[in-house]
C-alpha cells in the first residue's frame, strides 16, 4: 500500500518539550512511516505513556489528600458532568472535592491551591469553551508562580477535529510551565469519553490517597482506536426553505427520516459536508493524479477522489495548514487562510508524488452542528434541523459556506450521515416551569424542538417566544406554526422584531425592554431563561439587555443585576446555545 | 318589520362593535400576523377598508410555512369624484409612500389604494386627513360613496346638481367618532350620546347601500344600478327636482336563482332640495327597518321594495315623509359615455377626459400616465374629476390654461394614448377580481386588456370600428364593473371561464341576459366573430349591438 505521511497536528505548535534534534528524529520517522506503522506507533508510545515510563516527572502526593479542587470549562456540559462524577467519586472517599465553573472561578485563588483537577474542552478550531476563556487567558499571563500546584488535566476533544484536545494540552503545559506539577499525565478523551475518563478518576484518587508509587500501580489507560460517536445514516424527507422570494436570506427547513435516533430538545446533530464535486474534479486535474488511486486513511483504503470529496478539508485551509503546504512545495506562501485549488493553481505540485504528500497534511472536513428543530414526542423516527445558508463576499464574489451550502442543495430522498451531539447544557426545566425563549433567525430551531415538546405533553408552564429576522413578509421562520401555537395557547406570549421594516432598527433585544415590567414578572416567578442564535453580537445585545431589565425593573445597582443573573446561571436558569 | 329571528353573524358584531370601534386597536397591535381579527374585518369595512391577501402567492407561502401576505385596500370617499390638483399631488404620494403604487380609479366615481401594510393604515389616513380626504363609510353596510355625472360640460347647471351628491353623502355619513378616534388620536369620548345615530342606530343598514345622481341624457353613472337613482330634471336650464328610482343593484349567485340583479324602479318625482333630500333619508330608513338582516343574500333594497312592492314603498315614504311624492317627470337617455379628449363647458372651461384603462394610473410600458398626470397636477391649472367608467377629466381649466396642459399631455403622450385607443376598449371596462379580490372566480381587469387585443382584429374585420358597443368583464357575479349592463358581459365562473352575456341596451336601461355559458377565450373570440359577422349584415341602420341581440332573440327577453 501507497507510503503517505498523516499527521493530525502541526509540530510546531505543540514542541516546546521537544529539543530541535529529537524533532528532527521523529518527524523523520514519521513522515516516512506507513499508515499502519503510525497506528503502531501510536499505540506503543501511548501504551508507554500510560505505563507512565516517560522521562515526565510524575511528583508523588502526600498520603491521604483530603481537599481538592475540581474546575471544569464546559460548552456543551459534558465537562461539567464529568467534574461532578469525579467529586462525588472523591466525596466517597473522604476528600472534600470543591467543583467550580472555569467562568465562576476566582484565578487569584490559583497561587493558594494544592490539588487541582481541571477537565476542560475544546471548541472552535482548537480554542477553549467560553466559559474557560477568562482561566485560559490568566495563565497564559507570566510573572506569577504556581508552585505549590500538584495538578493533573482531563482533557475532552473529538478527534475529527484537526487540534485534538488543545485547550486540554494548553492548560496541562501551561500549568507545568509555571511551576505547577503533574500528578497524572495529560488524559485526552474523544467524544466517547466514558471509559477513558473513569480510569482517570481511578488513576487521580490512587495517587490522592496512596502515598507516592501510587502512579505506578494506576491502573493503565489502555489506548484503543476511537470508536468515535455513533453515526446514523438519515434519509431526507422534507427540504424546503422557509424564505419567501426577495429574501436576503435562504433559511432550508430539513426533515431527516431517522429509525432509532435518541435525541433530547436541546440536542444538536452532526453533519461532516461534501466538498464540491467540481472543485475535486479541478483539483485531481491540476495535481495530475490518478483519481482512483486508494490510499489508506484512519486504517481504510480509501481512493484520492473519495478521499478529497467526502474526508479532507479543501476549502479555506488554516494557516498551519497552508505553511505546511509551503514547506512541501518549497516556496514562500504569505500566511493566510486559502482554498487547496487556488494554492495548486498559484504554487503548482511538482508531480503526483508530492500531492500525495499534500494530501497528507491536508485535515479532516470538520463537522458542523445544527440544533436539532424537532422533539420525538412530537415528530416521532424524524430529526429537523434549521439550515441558513451562509453566505460572504470575497472581492464582490458570493461564496457560501461549505455545510450550510451543501445541505442547502441536498435533493430529497439523498442520503445523509450524521451523530448527535448532545447538550446537556441545553434542556427543557420541569413541565411546570415557565420559560422564555429568544431565538432570533436560526435560533428558533431549538424552541421549535421545545415547544413540539411541550405541547406534545401538555406540560403545564407558560411559554414566551422572541423572535427576530429582516423582514415579516418574508423572513418569519416558521410562521404558520408559531401563529398555530399562540392559538392553541401553548404560546402564551410571542414578539417579534423585524429589523429592516422600518426606519430604525429593531432587534429582539429592543422587544425584551419594550415588555421589560413582564419580562422581570416571570423571572421573579421563577421563570428559565433560553437563549439561541448567534455568539455575536445577537447574545451579547441580549444579555445586556437582561441586566438592564433586571436593574430597572428590579432597582438594582450594576453589580446586583450582575449576582441575580450569575445566579440565575447557576440554578440553571439561565442558558445559552449560541454560536 | 324585519324579523329579529336569526340574525345574520355581521349584525351581532355590528351592534357590539362599540360605534364600530370593536377590538382594532388591539387588532393592530398583534405582532405576529399582519392580519385582524375576524369581527374587525367586518369592522373595518365601515372605515373604508378591506382585508385582502395576494391570492397569488398563496400555496407557495403556505408551503414556506408562510402565512397569507395580508394587506389592506382603502377606498377614498369622494361624493361626485372630484379631487383638487393638490390632493391629487397628495394622493400621489401616499400611494406610492404607503400601498402598491398603483391609483386605481373605481367604477363608482372615487379611488382606491391597494397593499397597505395594517402598520401603514394609520400613516396613510392622517396624510390623506391632512388633505382633506377621508374613507369613512365607503364600505360597510351604509351609503355609500355617491355619484353624479362627472363631466360639467353636460349642462348649465351642473355644479348645481353636482352639489346634490355631497349634501346626500353628509347627509347620511355616520355618527360614529371611532374612525376619528382609532386612526387619528382623536381623544375618546366620553359621553356616549354625544355620537347617538338617529339613522343607523346601532346595527346601521341590512347591506351597502348606493346612490346615484344623473343628468340626462347621459346615463353615464349607471343612475338604475343603484339602490336610489335620483334623475335630474331639468327645464330650461332650470333644475326642476328629480325623478326617484328605487331598489336598483346588479349582483348574482351562482346557482342561487332567488337572486337577480334589477334597475331601479322610478317611483315618483321630488321637487326642490328639502323634499328630495327627505325623501332620499327615510327611504334609507324604511330599508333600514325592513330590510333583511337574516340572509345577507337577500339584504339589498331590491329585495325589499320586490318583497312589500313599489306601492307599499311608496306609501311608506310619503308615511314618513308627510308628503306625496309627485308623478315621475319625463326624461330621456341617449348614450352612456365618457367624453373623451377635449370638451368646453357652458361657463367656458375646459376638460380634457384621459382614457385610463380599467381604472389603473401607474406607469407602464406604454405611457407615463401616473408621472404625466403629477406633472399636471403641478401647474395647478386642472382639477382632477372620476367617471364611472373609471377614467379620469382634467376639468375645469381656464382657457388661457389650457395649452400648458395640452403641453405636458403631449409631452408624454397622453393625448395620442387616448386618441388611438380603440372604440371597443373605450367602452370597456373590468372589474379588479385577482390577485386582491377574495370573491374573484376568474380574472378581469389583469386579462381584459389583452382579451380586447385579441377581440379589436374581429371588429376591424368586420369593418365595426367605428361602433361604440359597451363591453364590460366581472371576475364574479357580483357585477362590480356592472358587465350585467353591458351590451357584451363577461361574467366570470371559473379562472379562464367566463358566461358570455348580451341584450343589455345602450343606455343603461335595459340588463343583458346569459347567451352562452363558462367559455374559455378561443371560445370566446369564436363566438364574438360570428355574432360581428351577422350584426355587420343584418343590422338596421343606426341599430345598436345590444338592440341587435335582443331584436334576434339572441337572449329570451
Ligand atoms: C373597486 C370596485 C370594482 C372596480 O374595479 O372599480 C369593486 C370592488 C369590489 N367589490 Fe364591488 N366594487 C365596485 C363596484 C361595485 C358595483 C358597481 C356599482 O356600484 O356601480 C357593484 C354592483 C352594483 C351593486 O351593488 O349591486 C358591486 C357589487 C359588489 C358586491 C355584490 C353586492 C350584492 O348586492 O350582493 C360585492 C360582494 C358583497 O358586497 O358581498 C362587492 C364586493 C367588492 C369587493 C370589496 C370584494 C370584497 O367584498 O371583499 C371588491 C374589492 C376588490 C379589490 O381588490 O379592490 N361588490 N361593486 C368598485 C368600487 C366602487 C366604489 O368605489 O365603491
Ligand atoms: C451548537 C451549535 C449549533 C448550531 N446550530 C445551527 C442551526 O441550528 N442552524 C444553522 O444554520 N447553523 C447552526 N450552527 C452553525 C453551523 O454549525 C455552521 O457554523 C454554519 O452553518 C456555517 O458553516 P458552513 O460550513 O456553512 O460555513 P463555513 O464554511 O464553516 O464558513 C464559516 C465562515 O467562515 C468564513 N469563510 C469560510 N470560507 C471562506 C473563504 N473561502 N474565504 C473567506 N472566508 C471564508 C466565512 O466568514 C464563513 O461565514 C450551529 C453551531 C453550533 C456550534
Ligand atoms: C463547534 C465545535 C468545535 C469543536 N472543536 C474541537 C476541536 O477543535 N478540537 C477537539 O478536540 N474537539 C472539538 N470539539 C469537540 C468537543 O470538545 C467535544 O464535543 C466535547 O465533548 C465537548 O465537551 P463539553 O460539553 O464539556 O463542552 C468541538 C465541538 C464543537 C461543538
Ligand atoms: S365583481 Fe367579483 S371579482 Fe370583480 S371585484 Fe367585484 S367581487 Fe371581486
Amino acid at each position: 500500500m501507497e507510503k503517505v505521511n498523516i499527521e493530525t497536528e502541526d509540530p510546531a505548535n505543540n514542541t516546546t518539550m521537544l529539543s530541535e534534534a529529537k524533532l528532527k528524529v521523529l518527524q523523520e520517522l514519521v513522515s516516512n512511516a506507513t499508515i499502519e506503522e503510525l497506528v503502531w506507533i501510536n499505540g506503543y508510545l501511548s501504551g508507554i505513556i500510560s505505563h507512565q515510563t516517560v522521562k515526565q516527572e510524575v511528583i508523588p502526593a502526600k498520603a491521604g489528600v483530603n481537599k481538592i479542587t475540581i474546575v471544569y470549562g464546559t460548552e456543551s456540559g459534558n465537562s461539567k458532568k464529568l467534574a461532578t462524577t469525579f467529586a462525588a467519586k472523591a466525596k466517597k472517599k473522604g476528600i472534600n472535592a470543591k467543583v467550580v465553573s472555569l467562568d465562576q472561578y476566582r484565578v487569584n485563588d490559583l497561587p493558594k491551591e494544592e490539588y487541582f483537577f481541571p477537565i476542560i474542552s475544546t471548541q472552535g478550531d482548537g480554542e477553549p469553551p467560553a466559559a474557560a476563556k477568562k482561566f485560559y487567558d490568566h495563565i497564559h499571563q507570566n510573572g506569577f508562580q504556581l508552585n505549590k500546584l500538584k495538578y493533573s488535566v482531563l482533557a475532552l476533544g473529538d478527534t475529527s477535529y484537526p487540534l485534538f484536545c488543545k485547550s486540554g494540552e494548553d492548560v496541562d503545559s501551561r500549568l507545568q510551565s509555571l511551576g505547577g506539577s503533574r500528578l497524572l499525565p495529560l488524559q485526552k478523551c474523544d467524544v466517547d469519553f466514558d471509559e477513558d475518563a473513569n480510569a482517570w478518576f481511578t488513576n487521580a484518587l490512587q495517587v490522592l490517597s496512596s502515598n507516592g508509587n501510587a502512579v505506578a500501580t494506576a491502573s493503565p489507560v489502555i489506548s484503543k482506536k476511537p470508536t468515535g460517536k455513533k453515526t446514523y445514516s438519515g434519509t431526507i424527507l422534507t427540504h424546503i426553505n422557509l424564505n419567501d422570494r426577495g429574501s436576503n436570506k435562504e433559511t432550508y427547513h430539513i426533515e431527516i427520516a431517522a429509525e432509532d435516533v435518541g435525541y433530547k430538545p436541546g440536542d444538536s446533530i452532526g453533519i461532516i459536508p461534501e466538498n464540491a464535486l467540481a472543485t475535486v474534479e479541478a483539483i485531481i486535474t491540476l495535481a495530475g493524479i490518478d483519481r482512483e488511486k486508494t490510499v489508506g486513511y484512519k486504517n481504510e483504503p480509501v481512493t484520492i477522489h473519495e478521499l478529497l470529496h467526502k474526508k479532507l478539508n479543501i476549502v479555506y485551509l488554516p494557516e498551519r495548514v497552508v505553511k505546511k503546504y509551503a514547506d512541501i512545495v518549497q516556496q514562500d506562501i504569505p500566511a493566510t487562510r486559502m482554498d487547496l485549488l487556488d494554492l495548486l493553481r498559484i504554487y503548482p505540485v511538482k508531480n503526483a508524488a508530492q500531492f500525495k504528500d499534500v494530501i497528507g497534511m491536508l485535515e479532516p472536513i470538520t463537522p458542523r452542528l445544527y440544533s436539532i428543530a424537532s422533539s420525538p414526542e412530537a415528530h416521532n423516527g424524524e430529526v429537523h434541523i434549521t439550515v441558513a445558508r451562509n453566505y460572504f463576499d470575497i472581492n464582490n464574489e458570493i461564496k457560501y459556506g461549505l455545510a450550510s451550502d451543501f445541505l442547502s442543495r441536498l435533493n430529497m430522498n439523498t442520503g445523509l450521515p450524521y451523530y448527535v451531539h448532545p447538550n446537556t447544557q441545553f434542556r427543557l426545566p420541569e413541565e411546570d416551569k415557565d420559560i422564555i425563549m429568544i431565538g432570533p433567525g436560526t435560533g428558533i430551531a431549538p424552541f421549535r424542538s421545545f415547544i413540539a415538546h411541550r405541547d406534545a405533553i401538555g406540560a403545564s408552564g407558560r411559554n414566551w417566544l422572541f423572535f427576530g429576522e429582516q423582514h415579516f413578509a418574508s423572513d418569519f421562520l416558521y410562521q404558520t406554526e408559531i401563529q398555530n401555537w399562540v392559538e392553541t395557547g401553548v404560546l402564551t406570549k410571542v414578539n417579534v422584531a423585524f429589523s429592516r421594516d422600518q426606519k430604525e432598527k429593531v432587534y429582539v433585544q429592543h422587544k425584551m425592554l419594550q415588555e421589560g415590567e413582564t419580562f422581570y414578572e416571570w423571572l421573579e416567578s421563577g421563570a428559565y431563561v433560553y437563549v439561541c442564535g448567534t455568539k455575536d453580537p445577537m447574545s451579547i445585545d441580549v444579555e445586556n439587555t437582561l441586566l438592564q431589565i433586571v436593574k430597572m425593573q428590579g432597582i438594582r445597582s450594576e453589580e446586583e443585576a450582575i449576582q441575580y443573573l450569575d445566579d440565575m446561571k447557576e440554578d440553571g436558569r439561565y442558558l445559552k446555545d449560541v454560536y | 318589520m324585519t324579523e329579529k329571528t336569526n340574525l345574520s353573524a355581521i349584525e351581532k358584531i355590528k351592534q357590539e362593535s362599540d360605534g364600530l370601534r370593536g377590538t382594532i386597536v388591539q387588532s393592530l397591535g398583534d405582532e405576529i400576523t399582519w392580519a385582524i381579527r375576524e369581527d374587525d374585518q367586518a369592522l373595518i369595512k365601515f372605515h373604508g377598508m378591506y382585508q385582502q391577501d395576494d391570492r397569488d402567492r398563496r400555496e407557495e407561502r403556505a408551503a414556506r410555512k408562510l402565512d397569507r401576505l395580508y394587506t389592506f385596500m382603502i377606498r377614498l370617499r369622494l361624493a361626485g369624484g372630484f379631487l383638487t390638483p393638490e390632493q391629487w399631488i397628495a394622493t400621489h404620494n401616499i400611494a406610492g409612500d404607503h400601498s402598491t403604487g398603483v391609483i386605481k380609479i373605481t367604477t363608482r366615481q372615487t379611488i382606491q389604494l391597494h397593499g397597505i401594510i395594517k402598520s401603514h393604515i394609520r400613516p396613510t389616513i392622517k396624510a390623506f386627513n391632512e388633505s382633506g380626504l377621508h374613507s369613512i363609510a365607503t364600505c360597510g353596510d351604509i351609503n355609500r360613496n355617491v355619484l353624479c355625472t362627472s363631466n360639467p360640460k353636460q349642462s348649465v347647471i351642473h355644479d348645481q346638481v353636482f352639489h346634490y351628491a355631497d349634501k346626500i353623502s353628509k347627509m347620511l355619513m355616520p355618527k360614529t367618532r371611532g374612525y376619528y378616534e382609532i386612526w387619528l388620536d382623536e381623544e375618546k369620548i366620553t359621553d356616549k350620546k354625544q355620537e347617538y345615530d338617529p339613522l343607523y342606530k346601532d346595527n346601521y343598514l341590512p347591506r351597502k347601500f348606493k346612490i346615484a345622481v344623473v343628468i340626462p341624457p347621459n346615463n353615464d353613472v349607471d343612475v338604475l344600478a343603484n339602490d336610489i337613482g335620483l334623475i335630474a330634471i331639468i327645464e330650461n336650464n332650470e333644475l326642476k327636482g328629480f325623478n326617484i328610482a328605487i331598489g336598483g343593484g346588479l349582483s348574482t349567485t351562482h346557482g342561487n336563482p332567488d337572486t337577480y340583479a334589477r334597475l331601479a324602479t322610478v317611483i315618483g318625482f321630488t321637487p326642490g332640495e328639502e323634499q328630495t333630500l327627505k325623501a332620499v333619508y327615510e327611504i334609507v330608513t324604511i330599508q333600514r327597518d325592513y330590510g333583511n338582516r337574516s340572509d345577507r343574500k337577500m339584504a339589498r333594497l331590491k329585495y325589499t321594495v320586490d318583497k312589500y312592492g313599489v306601492d307599499w314603498f311608496r306609501k311608506e315614504i310619503e308615511n314618513r315623509t308627510g308628503f306625496k311624492l309627485e308623478e315621475p317627470r319625463p326624461y330621456l337617455f341617449t348614450e352612456r359615455v365618457d367624453y373623451y379628449g377635449w370638451t368646453q363647458s357652458y361657463d367656458g372651461l375646459w376638460h380634457y377626459t384621459v382614457f385610463v384603462e380599467n381604472g389603473r394610473v401607474l406607469d407602464d410600458e406604454h405611457v407615463a400616465l401616473k408621472t404625466a398626470l403629477l406633472e399636471v397636477a403641478k401647474t395647478g391649472k386642472a382639477n382632477f374629476r372620476f367617471t364611472c367608467n373609471q377614467n379620469l377629466i382634467l376639468s375645469d381649466v381656464k382657457a388661457e390654461d389650457k395649452d400648458s396642459v395640452q403641453e405636458v399631455l403631449e409631452r408624454f403622450n397622453i393625448i395620442l394614448h387616448t386618441d388611438k385607443t380603440s372604440a371597443i376598449r373605450k367602452n370597456s371596462m373590468a372589474c379588479v377580481a385577482l390577485n386582491t379580490c377574495p370573491l374573484a372566480l376568474a380574472e378581469a381587469q389583469r386579462y381584459l386588456p389583452s382579451l380586447i387585443s385579441k377581440i379589436e382584429p374581429l371588429v376591424e374585420k368586420h369593418g365595426l370600428v367605428n361602433e361604440d358597443i359597451i363591453l364590460r368583464m366581472t371576475g364574479c357575479p357580483n357585477g362590480c364593473g356592472r358587465s350585467y349592463a353591458a351590451e357584451i358581459g363577461f361574467v366570470g365562473t371559473a379562472l379562464g371561464r367566463y358566461n358570455l352575456q348580451l341584450g343589455g341596451d345602450h343606455e343603461g336601461t335595459r340588463l343583458n341576459k346569459i347567451y352562452k355559458e363558462n367559455l374559455d377565450e378561443a371560445a370566446i373570440l369564436q363566438e364574438l366573430d360570428a355574432l360581428f359577422a351577422t350584426f355587420k349584415k343584418e343590422k338596421i341602420n343606426g341599430e345598436r349591438f345590444g338592440d341587435f341581440a335582443m331584436r334576434k332573440n339572441l337572449v329570451e327577453a
